[in-house]
């Protein structure tokens, strides 16, 4: 009986000072967000404020300029949007017709796309950049809602997802004479809905974070997502001349997806249920 | 038969045109880029395996320099942040599960947390809690210098933040596993007499072997790819020891000046073969273990 006990001092003590560290910078951030230089620059180091200001906020939010952060924010919210939407209408469809459709060659077609994708991103960078150039889409939202709709993840995943699904529900829509279009439309999205979700919402999330590419693809700075735009603001408010305000931005840029978790978090843990493949 | 014909091309050609644009062509005309010269301007000219004589073989040469320099700082980094990223995982999933452990979801929800959070964002906070005057670093650790600036703090900062964003993604996969480990299988060890260690090396562990491999062989592959949090945190320094192969890869294509695109396209591929091997001799090692 001691034995579990010692063991289950060590799991919680483990697990606790884990979560605490993990917490600390995101308090720090929001405390710090809340202070004034002044008291910042004089008091040095406190995980909590003297004196709660919002002051910052409305600084931040107030530049139109040099960093207009509204204007990033909107084009986060509007580039992640349409990025997920598209995700699912393009992952629903092609996932389809991967699992459900006969046509010649199918499978051929469809492992030798997975296996091309394999293939490391690193090396295709540049000629994208060149691509996006060409269609002239550099500093526009296109530049980051299409090129990542032509990943095979998620398609690889509606198509496992359909797999364990029994044909007998569309196989007597097509005796009663429906086409694929009203199959798909009306019996296939309403089952595949658990999957849709869980890829729509890492969609977000990743487009939202992105970070690599649309450092490459944006130098107009009212064109920018807010993760390029945060890159900006070590100039900006930097040098720890206006602290409050560069915590603030950060504190801004986080809280959607925060807020997505928390409106979904049993999808973003049940995730991995979907992938039955890995599970093993 | 003859009217479904054209259904096919409904809904798999949308995504196959995609594709081939996004994906396809421009694999293809990296690979070949690589053997040009190319300012992404004008006509890429051939140059034959030029490029990477210059970066493999040419002592004299800046890119010779940077491309080895790049490659050790990436290979540093993925030496470090792999393991912990396997292990902090698996004791979390593993303590996650003692019968005695409360508020499970919360330390679940708290430790996933940061893996939402971007890059950028992360690293303006870490920074300043790692700040000599302001953070941590000399209020609590009496440190005179500044992290970022000098080693090994620098590169321990980058191991920080990315164990702190890294965690919460492979945590997740470990505990779907370890749930679906049969109780049954505890059980009658419990009955031999197992420990709590002996468990954990002979049940859990050969019970989870495919997402195990899984998540080396991705995190792996992932870290080659580095480029966020030391370009954040220390953007490369102190004197280009944690300026990684993703930065200079960058730097020569989209950076000041006219680019050399040509040069960082066969650096990409050179690093883009380094991924393919390792991900490769990984899959063939672990998996022939695994089997015996």
């Amino acid at each position: 009986m001691s034995k579990m006990n010692i063991s289950k001092y060590l799991a919680n003590l483990f697990l606790w000072a884990l979560c605490i560290t993990w917490i600390i910078p995101v308090i720090f951030g929001i405390s710090t967000s809340l202070r004034t230089q002044s008291e910042i620059v004089q008091s040095g180091f406190r995980l909590f404020p003297a004196e709660w200001r919002l002051e910052n906020y409305v600084t931040i939010l107030g530049n139109t300029s040099t960093a207009p952060i509204m204007r990033w924010l909107f084009n986060s919210v509007f580039i992640a949007s349409l990025h997920t939407f598209l995700v699912i209408v393009v992952i629903s469809l092609t996932g389809y017709g991967y699992a459900r459709m006969k046509f010649k060659g199918r499978d051929t077609l469809f492992f030798t796309l997975l296996g091309i994708s394999f293939f490391p991103g690193v090396v295709n960078i540049i000629p994208s950049y060149k691509i996006i150039d060409i269609f002239g889409w550099v500093n526009t939202s296109l530049a980051m809602i299409i090129p990542g709709l032509a990943g095979m993840g998620n398609i690889f995943l509606v198509r496992q997802f359909l797999k364990g699904i029994p044909h007998e529900l569309d196989e007597s829509a097509r005796v009663d004479g429906a086409g694929d279009f009203r199959i798909y439309a009306s019996i296939i999205l309403p089952l595949i809905k658990p999957v849709l979700i869980v890829c729509g919402l890492f969609s977000f999330v990743g487009s939202w974070n992105d970070f690599l590419w649309p450092v490459i693809v944006y130098t107009d700075v009212d064109k920018m997502p807010i993760t390029a735009g945060l890159l900006l603001l070590q100039d900006i408010y930097g040098n720890y001349r206006m602290i409050g305000q560069l915590m603030g931005s950060a504190i801004i840029a986080i809280i959607p997806t925060l807020l997505l978790f928390a409106f979904a978090q049993k999808y973003f843990i049940q995730s991995i249920n979907l992938n039955s493949g890995i599970k093993g | 038969m003859r009217k479904k014909s054209f259904a096919p091309v409904f809904f798999v050609g949308p995504h196959l045109v995609l594709f081939l644009i996004f994906i396809l062509i421009p694999t293809i005309y990296g690979i070949y880029a690589s053997f040009t010269k190319w300012n992404l301007m004008n006509d890429p000219q051939w140059v034959g395996v030029a490029n990477y004589k210059t970066i493999l073989l040419d002592t004299t040469s800046t890119f010779h320099t940077q491309f080895f320099n790049g490659l050790t700082n990436t290979f540093i980094f993925v030496a470090i942040s792999v393991p912990l990223l396997i292990v902090i995982p698996l004791l979390v999933a593993v303590s996650l599960e003692h019968r005695k452990v409360k508020l499970k979801g919360v330390i679940q929800a708290i430790i996933y947390i940061p893996g939402l959070i971007s890059i950028s964002a992360a690293a303006l906070i870490w920074l300043l809690l790692f700040n000599k005057q302001l953070g941590i670093a000399g209020n609590i650790f009496n440190s005179q210098v500044a992290w970022p600036a000098t080693q090994p703090y620098a590169w321990i900062i980058i191991f920080v933040i990315t164990v702190w964003g890294g965690v919460g993604g492979n945590m997740i996969i470990y505990r779907a596993s370890i749930a679906g480990v049969s109780k049954d299988l505890y059980e009658a060890a419990e009955m031999d007499g197992a420990g709590a260690n002996r468990k954990f090396f002979s049940i859990t562990l050969p019970s989870i072997r495919f997402p195990l491999i899984y998540t080396f062989v991705m995190t792996t592959a992932g870290a080659f790819n580095v480029f966020g949090q030391p370009l954040m945190m220390t953007d490369g320094g102190p004197r280009q020891t944690t300026h990684v192969l993703m930065m200079y890869i960058r730097q020569l294509a989209f950076g000041h000046g006219e680019s050399i695109a040509g040069m960082a396209s066969a650096m990409a591929v050179l690093l883009g073969m380094v991924i393919l091997v390792i991900s490769a001799l990984q899959y063939y090692v672990m998996n022939r273990n695994a089997n015996e």
